[in-house]
C-alpha cells in the first residue's frame, strides 16, 4: 500500500487559563496530516511540536475510555476517532474546543463534576431488598428476552459527549442529562434490581420531564446508546408504574386522551387538561395575546371522517383509559 | 404531481397562516392536494410518551389511507414528519407490528409499508427541483439573510429518518437561496425550540428557544424561518417570554416556510396570512419591498 498524501490542515484551538485569561481565544496552526489521522493525533502533535502547554484529556486512543470528547466543528465528538480529512473537506478547517455545559479548568479540559453529580444522583447500582436476599453464590440468570431490554444502554462509556450537546442541561440544572436517565433505565429494566418501582416513581418530579426529546445526545453519542429513545421509554414506564403526576406526564396522557375525542387536537382543552385550571389562569394573558391573533385557538375541532376508527384502535391498545 | 396533504393539527388550527402557504405555494407549483378528512393527529412528540403502540397504530392508520389512494404523503410539520417516519419504521418490528395489526385488521385496515413521508421541504428541492422553485420567482427575496430553523424532528435520529445530513443540512438554505435570500448559518438552526416543554416549564422552554432567536440575531438575520408549526409557536408566538428569558429584545420575525417561498412567488402577504403572526413581520417585507424585481 502506498502511503497517503498529506494535506493542509488548518486548526484552530480554544485556548484558555482562568486566572491568567480574563477572555478565552483561539489559536491558529496549519499542521499537513493524512486525511484519516484523528484529531486527537493532530493535538497532540501540536503539544509535542508546537506548543507544549496545550492542555487536554484524553487515554485510551481507541473509543473506550471516553476522555477524549471535546468539540470538533461545534459537534460533541470523541477526538481520537473523528479523522481530519472530512472535517476539513466540509469546513475549510478544524475548530477544537472544549465541550459545552462543564466549566472549562484549561484549554480544552473541563469540570466533569457536573456530569458526575447528575449520574449519581440516579444512583447507578444494582439495588437490591433485604428482605429478600438472594443466596449466596447463587447464579442469578437472565433470559435472552431479559437481556435485550438492556437496548444499547451497556454501551455508554460517560464520555459525557451527550451532557454536552444535551440543550435542556445547557438551560435547566434540573435535569439529570442524557447519560444519567440512558442509566437509569438501564438499571430500571434489569431484573435483578428491586427498586424499579421507585426509581420510576422519583425520576418524575426530578427531571424526567424536563427531556425535549430533540435527539442531540443520540446523535452525539460515539457509542449509539441512543439516550433520547431510552428516555421515552422511561417516560412511559413512569406513566405506567405511577400514573401522571406531573406537568410533563400530565401533558403527554391528556394529549393522548384529547386525540380521542375528536381524533385531532382540541388545543384549548388540552391547555385545560394539563395546567388544571388554577395554573391556566396564570398563562390567560399570554393565551389572551394569542387569540387576538389566531382566533380559531378557541373553537372546538371538527371531528375527523372515521372517528370510530380511532375509538376502536384506542380500546384495542390502551384499555387502561376505557371509563 | 399529485400527494396526500397531511396538514397537522396546529395548521388547521392557530397556525391556519401555514394552511394558506402551503396551498398557495402548491397552487403555484402545480402540486395537486388531495385532502382526506379522515386523518387523524400524529401524536406530536407527546402521544406516543403516554403510549408507542397506540401511537404507532394511529399513524399506521394514517399511512393506509394514504396507501389505500395509492399516493406518498405531503406534510408540513417537521413533528408530523417524524412521527409518521418512525411508524413507517416501528411497523418494520415483527411484535410492534402484530400488535398494531391485532388493532386495526378487525377495521379492515391494512398497511404494507409503501408510503413515504416528504416533508413540503423535501418535495420542493428533491421533487419539484430548486431550479423549477427558481424559474417561478417573480420577486426574488434580494438582500433578506433569512435563518433557516429546521425543528429536530424533520432531522432526528437521522438513521431511522433516513433524513439528509442531521448535523450539516443544507436543503432549506438552498432553498432560501434559489429565491433570492441570503441564508445564514448559525449553530442553533439545527437546534430545539423548546416547545417540548413549553407546558412541563414554560421558564426553561423560553430559555432554549431564546438562545436559538438570539444566535441567529447575532449572525445577521433579518427574520427566520421554519418548516415546522410547533417551532413557529415557540419562536413567534412565544417570543414575547423567550426575550425576558434571555433578557434582550428580539423583534425577529419568523416565518413558516411556505410563507418565505410564497412571497418570491408572488404572494401576498393576505394571502400568506401574515398578519397573524405575533411578531410583525413588516421589517422584513421592506427589505423585500425595497429590492428590485425581476
Amino acid at each position: 500500500m502506498s502511503a497517503e498524501t498529506t494535506i493542509k490542515v488548518p486548526v484552530s484551538v480554544y485556548r484558555f487559563e482562568p486566572g491568567r485569561d480574563s477572555v478565552p481565544h483561539y489559536v491558529d496552526y496549519t499542521l499537513d496530516l493524512a486525511p484519516h489521522t484523528p484529531v486527537l493525533s493532530a493535538l497532540l502533535k501540536i503539544r509535542a511540536e508546537l506548543d507544549p502547554t496545550l492542555s487536554l484529556r484524553y487515554s485510551c486512543r481507541s473509543a473506550i475510555c471516553g476522555s477524549c470528547a471535546m468539540q470538533v466543528n461545534s459537534k460533541s465528538r470523541l477526538a481520537c476517532e473523528t479523522p481530519v480529512g472530512p472535517e476539513v473537506e466540509k469546513h475549510g478547517k478544524i475548530v477544537i474546543e472544549p465541550m459545552r455545559n462543564q466549566p472549562v479548568l484549561r484549554d480544552l479540559v473541563v469540570d466533569q463534576k457536573p456530569f458526575w453529580t447528575q449520574y449519581e444522583r440516579i444512583e447507578p447500582h444494582l439495588k437490591l431488598d433485604p428482605r429478600h436476599p438472594m443466596p449466596e453464590g447463587a447464579p442469578n440468570p437472565m433470559t435472552p428476552e431479559e437481556v435485550e431490554r438492556f437496548k444499547e444502554t451497556p454501551r455508554c462509556i460517560a464520555c459525557a459527549a451527550c451532557f454536552s450537546a444535551c440543550p435542556a442541561v445547557e438551560a435547566d440544572a434540573g435535569f439529570p442529562g442524557p447519560m444519567a436517565l440512558a442509566k437509569l433505565y438501564r438499571f430500571v429494566v434489569d431484573p435483578r434490581d428491586q427498586a424499579r418501582q421507585n426509581r420510576l416513581v422519583r425520576i418524575q418530579p426530578e427531571g424526567l420531564w424536563l427531556c425535549l426529546r430533540c435527539h442531540l445526545c443520540t446523535e452525539a453519542c460515539p457509542k449509539d446508546v441512543r439516550p433520547s429513545e431510552r428516555i421515552r421509554d422511561l417516560k412511559e414506564m413512569a406513566i405506567a408504574a405511577q400514573g401522571a403526576t406531573e406537568p410533563g406526564s400530565r401533558h403527554a396522557v391528556a394529549f393522548k386522551n384529547n386525540i380521542r375525542e375528536a381524533g385531532t387536537l382540541n388545543e384549548m382543552k388540552l391547555a385545560r387538561q394539563t395546567y388544571g385550571l388554577a395554573a391556566l389562569a396564570k398563562e390567560l394573558p399570554q393565551g389572551a395575546r394569542i387569540m387576538r391573533k389566531k382566533p380559531e385557538v378557541r373553537k372546538r375541532p371538527h371531528p375527523i371522517d372515521g372517528l370510530d376508527e380511532v375509538e376502536k384502535i384506542y380500546a384495542a391498545l390502551d384499555p387502561k383509559e376505557r371509563e | 404531481m399529485k400527494l396526500a396533504y397531511y396538514p397537522g393539527c396546529v395548521a388547521q388550527e392557530s397556525g391556519k397562516e401555514l394552511d394558506m402557504a402551503t396551498r398557495w405555494v402548491c397552487r403555484a407549483l402545480g402540486i395537486e392536494l388531495v385532502p382526506f378528512p379522515s386523518f387523524s393527529c400524529c401524536g406530536s412528540g407527546f402521544m406516543d410518551e403516554a403510549n408507542e403502540v397506540l401511537n404507532v397504530a394511529i399513524n399506521a392508520r394514517n399511512l393506509a389511507i394514504a396507501e389505500k389512494a395509492g399516493l406518498d404523503l405531503l406534510t408540513i410539520c417537521s413533528t408530523c414528519t417524524g412521527m409518521l417516519s418512525l411508524a413507517n419504521l416501528r411497523m418494520q418490528d415483527e411484535k410492534v407490528r402484530a400488535r398494531v395489526d391485532g388493532a386495526l385488521k378487525p377495521l379492515g385496515i391494512e398497511y404494507h409499508g409503501t408510503v413515504k413521508v416528504k416533508h413540503l421541504l423535501r418535495v420542493l428541492t428533491e421533487d419539484v427541483g430548486l431550479a423549477a422553485v427558481k424559474a417561478k420567482v417573480v420577486r426574488p427575496l434580494a438582500g433578506l439573510k433569512v435563518g433557516a430553523f429546521y425543528g429536530c424532528h424533520l432531522l432526528r435520529p437521522a438513521d431511522e429518518l433516513q433524513s439528509e445530513s442531521a448535523e450539516e443540512p443544507h436543503a432549506f438554505e438552498d432553498l432560501l437561496a434559489a429565491i433570492g435570500a441570503d441564508p445564514v448559518y448559525y449553530r442553533g438552526r439545527v437546534m430545539c425550540c423548546g416547545f417540548p416543554i413549553q407546558f412541563v416549564k414554560g421558564e426553561t422552554a423560553s430559555r432554549i428557544g431564546g438562545r436559538q432567536i438570539l444566535d441567529a440575531k447575532t449572525h445577521g438575520a433579518d427574520a427566520m424561518a421554519t418548516p415546522c408549526p410547533l417551532c413557529h409557536i415557540s419562536l413567534d408566538a412565544y417570543q414575547n417570554r423567550a426575550e425576558a428569558a434571555v433578557g434582550q429584545r428580539l423583534d425577529m420575525p419568523v416565518f413558516h416556510l411556505p410563507q418565505v417561498v410564497g412571497l418570491a412567488l408572488g404572494a401576498s402577504p393576505e394571502e400568506l396570512g401574515l398578519s397573524r403572526h405575533l411578531v410583525p413581520t413588516d421589517i422584513a417585507l421592506a427589505k423585500v419591498r425595497a429590492a428590485p424585481r425581476a
